[in-house]
């Protein structure tokens, strides 16, 4: 969540309807869970809408894409530098922060110096030289450079060289080596060449051009796009293939290539990044905690709270092929010892991480109940109620928050005889009037969660007070942190949030530019498919606005 | 004498392009080849001129550099406004600039300047008004600054000569607040190691050193006109914004071959400068705390010999962030968590002002450290200190928190302390700075932070 986030009034996520009302009075506009649209099933929601497609973006390639695809192209034993450009979430994404923002002088830097690293290293020893060079090193003149430097720009421009382009590199490279009086010296430059363009650095995939592209993108591109949205990591080779062959611009080919992306285990891993990226799991490695606060807190917490996270979501995507909703109420887990203290339950396994069913007389229970946003949303001392609100309404249900006025007493009232739990402390941001139009969508689902203290691991007290953990969201009422992750699951603004996330993560679109009607097209079809997130990845890599169409065909 | 735009001994950046196979500048010198071209080809080294003539600057000698330097939160202004203006021994430090005693004589404090943005976005209106003087710019449903930050506004008039045009550092985890426009930041390096060896690390050529250029300069010059000439294809390609993308990108990469092309030059022979020493050590949280105090100081070393060497003369630098929850030592929670709800006269937040402000004497001692014409770094530099906000608590962006340590080159009052009691635009102090490193500027800023003209007072 960027610290600045719009002033009101807002400009608000699609699905969140709450904060135009948010200085009037949210709760009469919410408290009708039930004005849910009748469920649409994936026969009966007809043709996609006639809609525009989001404009073409620029995206340059994150920092974890370009490790994976110098991992996937040259091999994983390359070693990179420790920062390259650093990544900037744009509404809580770095799809959309890829799509907006630039690359910095210091940036170009970097890119540079990882080049040389990246072709140094490649071309050092026969392990990884041998990988790239198509003829023996030996036998090594201009055609096999030219031959090599083709091949290369193809996996990573991620489409064929023009033959311009291709006679530019190999300048460059045959260039240096007359300079160098080495051919393999002068390869590296070639290399450089390739891998500081802007054809590499940012996924170049702009159909017919600047305006939403009519046309749709071609082969190479959607290579790119399906690739990048389902892997977060380059096309291999025999999805560059079925680019060549014109499969990728084929509709009915199209949705077997997609079937097989998606039954290949690189999924795996680009769930894991989507999921990160939303759940904003990459700040688990820069936890600020207080130790004399937190004694349980450890170096090994938050990468602990990572994986867990991450592997209940695997488990539950591609293994049970479970309703996205019951993530938020699942029991199954998996724990490590530093997770097993934390969560006051037997370590299943002595090394490692071991799955594990969390008991029914707890309060712990799905995505809502662990470490990972129990310990990220909370201050390096002490819970954070409004954080923790923020959360779920921005990131589960795309409610954007205004921001507080500047001139608002925010402080919280100190631990006193007569309030001692942070629900009595904080009672009066939810009744003066400046606080509570925007606390009261926040704070309430943040008081679900004081049973669990800064770092996730629960209490019944606070300051020797019973914590009472009651509340409703939108109207539908909780005794606790347990029944809350129900009331999250059947919130009607989950599904068509996940919808909207997913849609954003693949086009880096923001989320003003999706269609109305499109989103509601998906997210039809995600609800009558049981929320199944691998249907809905498959739902959205054949939409037409990830095709760049501006309406169905 | 004001000083303007100095000139150092380089040409002027773009039009410098010598052909891959030309010889160097170096070589000429040592007389491989035609050594009549060096009396007509080379600017006298060590002297600066403008463009009648005359020399300027520092003596004449040495260039004039603009350091920022930020931290988060602001200060307590009941406990930061000294209580006397004047010089000398007319006013004396507050409790909060109480850490800077041992500099008092080389501070410019002035108080009571407002940013006359509207405060709609706590810590993000204060942060624009101080360091762009433009109203933040929406971007989708997310706000970013909405103009280049004072720093790159500076470069924009002094950096183009050195071998970095602007460096950005950070003493905590931030990417810092140096923007070129929106959606452009130039992101801070947090890692010192990273900042020595980009600074001193293979490429630094001590002044003096006499040695063979490396041919592969040359050869990365020819790699970045290969990608100039993608960019430019694909320029063609795109919308609007992402051919502002592009350009920002392009203009890196010129960057990038200017400063090559700058590496086969001999340095710039400056007594001050030598090799910085590499840090040591592990700079990671030591009990769940930043170290804060010891980054800050590496950085600092960095930062002054970098200037000292002329490999840059604008830096930007990040102690702690707009915002910043750092966990300070001997305090009970994260520094923007205290702010708000901390209680009474709030001492833990007033205690972290004060660690922040060790921090600061620090730097300055560290750049007063440093020999340099007849007085030091400081002397021939311009440090701007500021915050965000002025009362984090309520996120008051009145009686902004300012100090500048240095004069500019004799153009800044020292020891002095100036009071606007009519809450003059903070914007005027922007224009000062600009106008101290020599830069002409009269109008600057958009919007309600719009002002003409700079702080008279505050001119030696």
């Amino acid at each position: 969540m960027s610290p600045f986030p719009p002033p009101s009034p807002i400009l608000g996520r699609r699905t969140g309807v709450l904060t135009a009302l948010c200085a009037v009075g949210w709760v009469a506009a919410c408290d009708d869970p039930a004005s849910d649209k009748a469920p649409t099933t994936a026969s009966d929601r007809g043709a996609a809408p006639v809609s525009d497609a989001p404009a073409p973006r620029l995206k340059r390639l994150t920092d974890p894409q370009y490790r994976r695809i110098i991992a996937d192209v040259f091999g994983a034993e390359v070693q990179l530098p420790a920062n390259l450009e650093p990544d900037e979430r744009v509404e809580g994404l770095f799809a959309v922060g890829a799509a907006t923002t630039s690359i910095s002088s210091y940036g170009v830097e970097k890119y540079e110096g990882a080049a040389y690293e990246i072709a140094k290293q490649v071309l050092a020893g026969p392990a990884l030289r041998d990988r790239v060079l198509l003829c023996d090193r030996a036998t090594l003149d201009d055609v096999c450079v030219t031959d090599t430097l083709d091949e290369l720009g193809l996996h990573l421009w991620r489409r064929p060289l023009s033959d311009a382009e291709l006679t530019t590199v190999t300048d460059v490279a045959l260039h240096a080596a007359d300079v160098l009086g080495s051919v393999e010296d002068g390869l590296q430059y070639g290399m450089a060449a390739l891998l500081m363009s802007p054809n590499f650095l940012y996924r170049v995939e702009l159909g017919d051009g600047p305006q939403a592209p009519d046309r749709g993108y071609d082969d190479w591109e959607m290579a790119s796009r399906l690739s990048f949205f389902l892997w977060d990591t380059t096309p291999d080779a025999e999805l560059l293939a079925d680019a060549e062959a014109g499969r990728l611009t084929d509709p009915e080919a199209l949705g077997a290539v997609v079937d097989r992306m998606l039954s290949d285990d690189r999924t795996r891993g680009g769930v894991a990044s989507l999921f990160s990226e939303m759940l904003h799991l990459d700040e688990l490695d820069s936890l600020t905690k207080d130790p004399t606060v937190f004694t349980y807190m450890s170096d090994e917490l938050g990468p602990s709270a990572r994986t867990e996270t991450l592997s209940v979501i695997e488990r539950h995507v591609f293994d049970d092929d479970a309703p996205y909703s019951a993530l938020l109420t699942t029991r199954d887990t998996f724990v490590d010892r530093t997770l097993a203290v934390l969560y006051d339950v037997p370590a299943p396994v002595p090394e490692g991480f071991g799955a594990i069913e969390l008991p029914v007389d707890g309060a712990r229970r799905g995505l809502l109940g662990q470490a990972s946003f129990l310990v990220l949303q909370a201050h390096a001392a002490s819970t954070s109620v409004t954080r923790r609100g923020m959360f779920v309404r921005e990131v589960l249900l795309c409610t954007a928050i205004p921001e507080p006025p500047a001139d608002a007493n925010t402080a919280i009232p100190e631990v006193a005889e007569d309030a001692r739990t942070m629900r009595e402390r904080i009672a009066v941001h939810l009744e003066d009037p400046t606080c509570a139009g925007c606390h009261q969508i926040t704070d309430p689902i943040g008081l679900a969660f004081e049973n669990f203290d800064g770092l996730g691991r629960f209490r019944e007290t606070e300051n020797a007070a019973t914590i009472d953990a009651s509340g409703d969201l939108d109207g539908d009422a909780f005794a606790d942190a347990w029944e809350m992750g129900a009331v999250v699951a059947r919130h009607r603004q989950l599904a068509p949030c996940l919808t909207e996330t997913l849609l954003m993560y693949a086009t880096g679109a923001s989320s003003l530019d999706l269609d109305d009607s499109l989103l509601d097209w998906h997210t039809a079809g995600f609800e009558s498919a049981d929320q199944r997130v691998l249907w809905l990845l498959h739902d959205i890599a054949l939409s037409p606005a990830f095709r760049g169409h501006s309406s169905a065909e | 004498m004001k000083p303007r735009f100095p000139r150092f001994w380089l040409p002027a950046a773009r039009d410098w392009r010598p052909a891959r196979t030309a010889l160097s500048r170096r070589a000429v010198l040592r007389g491989v080849a035609r050594g009549s071209l060096v009396a007509v080809s080379l600017p006298p080294l060590q002297a600066m001129f403008n463009a009648g003539g005359t020399a300027y600057a520092c003596d004449g000698v040495l260039p004039v550099r603009f350091g920022l330097w930020f931290w988060g939160n602001g200060n307590r202004p009941d406990r930061w406004i000294p209580g006397s203006t004047g010089d000398g021994d007319a006013w004396a430090l507050s409790e909060q600039l109480a850490p800077l005693a041992a500099h008092k004589a080389k501070l410019c404090v002035p108080t009571g300047l407002d940013c006359k943005l509207d405060n709609t976005s706590p810590h993000g209106s204060g942060l624009a008004g101080i360091l762009t003087a433009v109203p933040r710019s929406q971007s989708g449903p997310d706000s970013t600054l909405g103009g280049p930050t004072i720093d790159q506004v500076i470069a924009q008039g002094i950096g183009g000569d050195t071998i970095y045009r602007s460096i950005q550092t950070a003493a905590s985890n931030t990417s810092g607040e140096s923007w070129n426009s929106p959606n452009s930041r130039n992101p801070a390096e947090t890692d010192p190691y990273a900042v020595y060896a980009r600074m001193f690390g293979d490429t630094f050529v001590e002044p003096g050193a006499d040695g063979e250029v490396d041919p592969r300069l040359g050869l990365r010059r020819s790699v970045l006109d290969a990608v100039m000439d993608d960019i430019s294809v694909l320029n063609d390609r795109v919308g609007a914004e992402d051919r502002a993308r592009l350009d920002q990108h392009l203009t890196g990469v010129r960057e990038l071959e200017l400063r090559l092309a700058r590496l086969e030059e001999d340095p710039p022979d400056l007594e001050s400068c030598t090799r910085a020493e590499a840090p040591v050590g592990d700079f990671g949280d030591v009990d769940g705390r930043a170290q804060v105090r010891l980054r800050n100081q590496v950085m600092s070393e960095l930062i002054a010999m970098s200037f000292a060497c002329d490999q840059t003369r604008v830096a930007a630098h990040f102690v702690t962030a707009p915002v910043s929850d750092v966990l300070f030592p001997d305090t009970s929670s994260g520094h923007h968590d205290l702010t708000h709800n901390e209680g009474g006269d709030q001492p833990q937040v007033h205690d972290i002002t004060l660690q922040l402000m060790d921090c600061l004497a620090d730097t300055i001692a560290i750049l007063d450290a440093i020999p340099e014409g007849d007085g030091t770094l400081l002397d021939n530099m311009v440090l701007f200190a500021t915050s965000e906000v002025s009362l984090a608590q309520t996120h008051s962006i009145q009686d902004m928190p300012v100090v500048l340590a240095g004069s500019a080159c004799g153009y800044l009052k020292q020891d002095h302390h100036y009071r606007s009691l009519s809450g003059e635009n903070v914007t005027k102090l922007l224009i000062t700075l600009q106008q101290a490193v020599g830069m002409s500027v009269a109008d600057f800023g958009d919007g309600a932070a719009a002002a003409t003209g700079g702080l008279s007072d505050l001119e030696a």
